[in-house]
């Protein structure tokens, strides 16, 4: 344990309460009962990582388990590294306060591509060497999971084993399986010969790339019997799957510092831009009964008094009028406030908004995410001018007087109308504000415009897509500054830089695991940090490895050429994926998979239909 | 609902709780309160919260065994049923110690002092160490810089130290210093440190700081 070395230099840094652990809900064990530990690691700060739900679920899930013991670990701050470094603390678990190497399993979970770094950073910073190939024991293996590992190809030479899909199953099957080897004294190599036999378990040392002599890749080369496809792995029941009664509550301010329940998987809207609409297919429904039971106790059990129903789209859970009249029969009662996000511009009925207001009116959020109905049947978002001006007109009746709009810029066929469009949208919902006679008096309106910039993903059909280049965005962010004519309206954007290594990293492959290594090396972490992203360095990184960043960003790929993750199985087939990219460059927009079932693929995860009966399919 | 009572409650804050802010502690304590299921009261305005008051808000990284706060209930508790739930809700270095009437105590501003234990290492053995303490709190004025929300002050901290009792032990150097606390006049036991570094050119490396005592205005043990 290495409390009284932590608390030496506790002192000098920033919100010290989250590097020391003792929270409500954090679990603490009998080491010596304990036959496996577990360090679930998030490679980023305490405050974005204990706001995951994916986190408090496998940590909850684990440690029912009595002689399994996972604790959380994350990225310390640069003030706590220093001091971490300069007294030599290796990074340590926040239960036992003891060091990684102690562990059997780091697993990290891949959220975001600006955050590889900092695994290598954290296995550096625990003392445990970044290459999987110079970890030799079956003693801190390090695994990962998580969405940005379907295509974990740039990580391939730092983690042993890539967790795919669904981790309430498969992790314990994982962990199930180290503890057999490790108490038959097998070795690494013997434990990940038997574990890629695991459906969703992908060990990419087992796989050789080969390549076209201009840098495409030929043939990814299944090695020592490993399959030829790894296929992800999904919970069939959500209602059956473990789900925690109690979250870790933390000290310190976190982003998003309240309860959470999940109440579907998956998302039947199908927009082209969207990893997540696909790869968490398919579609699966809670009940109420279920959600609402998760509520109340998560709320009892942790204080907060906040719920948030999470999900891709809650809105388009078909109880979700039911649901709201369960919560609403205690939360009042109880001072706990609903959140919904990701609500759907398209089915936002008045009487929603008379219930979730009835607590509290802030602002509201919505994503048309382009800004012409032409650009919009592109990218598959299936919600209409109308459909906004009657959600907007229904929230300014609901008594709310900020907007806040998220639009994309750089997406496939996007041009000079549709940039112009968004300012022009945004526009439209101010003028909306003023024909309300019954606005408030002497308020004024806000609207805000967040515009990402698009990074093309795998598993979508616009994975074939070029980014656009960094000139091109930074043109149409001033095209849009140019046609604003309003201070009502406010304009963010996105560095288009920090978009463009994003972009490279989402479509890499594995020699960009080379330029990763080498901008660590040379200093490169927190890099989704803006404070701390070093554009510079990156170009120089993947330039040193001979490798061209517009290779992987701005290259239209061929509909028949090998991707780098086309070995990796998400529940979507290609084909679909191929019919969707060509849809999108005739302007035609995909019903949802309520109305039609479009094909997809993924329902064979199910073993049937996603929706009732077969003659959707 | 109206307010029935207000409940006086004293806790401890002492291991790891010691780098829970104040603000943070707020937030802990409401938390817990809310654990508790015990019919706490809310304010009734626009956003209801749980009324909570803190007497002397303790700095960053210092422990103390005689904290207080504050809230009403809406229903009628005994009171050492209040403070076993409580402190059955709250983290384990938060431990309850007990909870009255506050009307049965005196108000939040009848008090003036608080006590503090302070252990300090530094570049000198504990005998120089505190010799060079002793010293220094001996001088008639101890004039240092504090941040006011108007700016940078130069200030006279001295008459507000009441008492100091300097000692060596085997590896650190022992105090117990009596400062002036509460809304009028407060001293923390960390200025006066930093007044002593800054003056003396002592490093000090500050073990503990640990309340231990609060005392109204007649220098009795405030209750």
């Amino acid at each position: 344990m290495l409390r009284d070395e932590i608390e030496r230099v506790l002192l000098r840094v920033q919100k010290p309460a989250q590097y020391i652990g003792g929270e409500m809900g954090s679990i603490q064990k009998d080491k010596s009962e304990i036959d496996l530990r577990f360090a679930f690691c998030f490679p980023d700060t305490y405050e974005v990582g204990m706001s995951h739900l994916g986190m408090k679920i496998l940590y909850g899930l684990l440690n029912t388990r009595e002689n399994f013991w996972c604790e959380r670990c994350f990225a310390p701050w640069t003030d706590m590294e220093a001091e971490m470094r300069q007294n030599h603390i290796p990074l340590y678990a926040l239960e036992s306060l003891d060091p990684l190497t102690d562990f059997d399993i780091l697993g990290f979970t891949l959220q975001y591509e600006l955050s590889f770094t900092n695994i290598l950073n954290m296995l550096d910073l625990a003392g445990i060497p970044v290459l999987a190939k110079d970890r030799h024991d079956l003693k801190n293996l390090v695994v990962a999971g998580g969405p940005c590992a379907c295509n974990p190809e740039p990580l391939a030479p730092f983690i042993d084993l890539f967790l795919l899909g669904e981790g309430e199953e498969l992790n314990m099957e994982v962990c199930d399986l180290y503890l057999a080897c490790k108490q038959a004294g097998e070795s690494k190599q013997q434990f990940l010969q038997k574990a890629c036999r695991i459906q969703g378990v992908y060990v990419p040392s087992f796989y050789q790339v080969h390549y076209h002599q201009d840098g495409t890749v030929k043939e990814v080369e299944p090695l020592n019997g490993a399959p030829e496809v790894v296929s992800k792995r999904i919970v069939k029941d959500l209602d059956r799957a473990y789900f925690p009664d109690t979250f870790v509550v933390p000290f310190t301010d976190i982003v998003h510092d309240r309860a959470m329940t999940e109440v579907l998987r998956g998302c039947i809207r199908g927009c082209r831009f969207c990893q997540a609409g696909f790869i968490y297919r398919p579609f699966r429904e809670k009940s109420p009964e279920v959600i609402d039971r998760q509520a109340k106790c998560l709320c009892d059990s942790t204080g907060y008094d906040e719920v948030s129903l999470t999900s891709l789209s809650t809105s388009d859970l078909s109880t979700i009028e039911p649901l709201l009249e369960k919560l609403l029969s205690w939360s009042e009662r109880d001072h706990v406030s609903l959140s919904l996000p990701s609500l759907r511009v398209d089915n936002f009925s008045e009487e929603l908004v008379e219930k979730i207001s009835s607590v509290r009116k802030s602002s509201l959020t919505f994503a048309p995410e382009a800004g012409t109905q032409r650009l919009r049947n592109v990218i598959n978002k299936n919600v209409s001018q109308q459909e906004i001006d009657h959600t907007c007109r229904v929230a300014f009746e609901g008594g709310y007087t900020n907007i806040k709009l998220y639009f994309m810029i750089g997406l496939p066929t996007e041009t000079e109308e549709d940039v112009c469009g968004i300012v022009d949208t945004a526009q439209g919902v101010v003028n909306l504000y003023y024909q309300n006679p019954d606005r408030p008096k002497g308020r004024s309106v806000s609207v805000s415009v967040s515009a990402a910039c698009f990074v093309p993903k795998p598993f979508t059909p616009f994975q074939f897509e070029p980014q656009a280049t960094m000139d091109e965005l930074r043109e149409k962010q001033q095209l849009m500054r140019q046609h604003l004519r309003t201070k009502k309206v406010r304009i963010s954007s996105h560095d288009a830089k920090t978009s463009f290594i994003e972009g490279v990293f989402a479509r890499g492959d594995r020699r960009l695991g080379q330029a990763l290594l080498l901008a660590w090396q040379r200093g490169c972490k927190m890099d989704g940090w803006s404070e701390y992203f070093d554009f510079d360095k990156w170009v120089q990184a993947i330039a040193d490895c001979g490798l061209d960043p517009a290779f992987y960003a701005n290259r239209r790929r061929p509909y028949d050429e090998v991707l780098p993750w086309d070995h990796l199985y998400f529940g979507v087939d290609k084909a679909f994926l191929i019919r969707e990219n060509k849809k999108a460059h005739a302007d035609t927009a995909t019903p949802h998979c309520r109305l039609q079932c479009s094909g997809c693929g993924a329902n064979k995860l199910l073993g049937g239909p996603c929706f009732g009966t077969a003659e959707n399919c | 609902m109206e307010p029935l009572k207000t409940v006086r409650l004293w806790f401890e804050k002492t291991g790891r709780a010691k780098y829970i802010s104040h603000l943070d502690l707020v937030r802990c304590v409401t938390r817990a309160l809310k654990r508790s299921g015990l019919p706490v009261w809310y304010t009734q305005g626009f956003n209801p919260h749980i009324y909570l008051t803190f007497a002397l808000p303790l700095s960053l990284g210092q422990e103390s065994c005689c904290e207080i706060m504050q809230f009403r209930l809406v229903e009628e508790v005994e009171m050492q049923e209040v403070a076993r739930r409580l402190d059955v809700a709250l983290p384990e270095e938060l431990r309850v110690r007990t909870a009255y009437d506050a009307s049965e105590g005196r108000d939040f501003t009848k008090i003036a002092a608080a006590r503090y234990q302070l252990r300090l290492q530094g570049d000198k053995k504990p005998l120089a160490l505190a010799s060079a303490l002793q010293k220094f709190v001996e001088q008639s004025a101890i004039i240092t810089s504090k941040k006011t929300k108007k700016g940078i002050k130069e200030v006279d901290i001295r008459p507000m130290l009441l008492d100091a009792e300097v000692r060596a032990e085997k590896e650190a150097c022992a105090a117990t210093l009596r400062c002036a606390a509460g809304t009028q006049k407060n001293l923390n036991p960390a200025l006066l440190l930093d007044a002593f570094c800054t003056q003396t050119g002592c490093q000090l490396s500050v073990q503990r700081i640990f309340r231990d005592q609060l005392y109204d205005t007649e220098g009795a043990l405030f209750r």
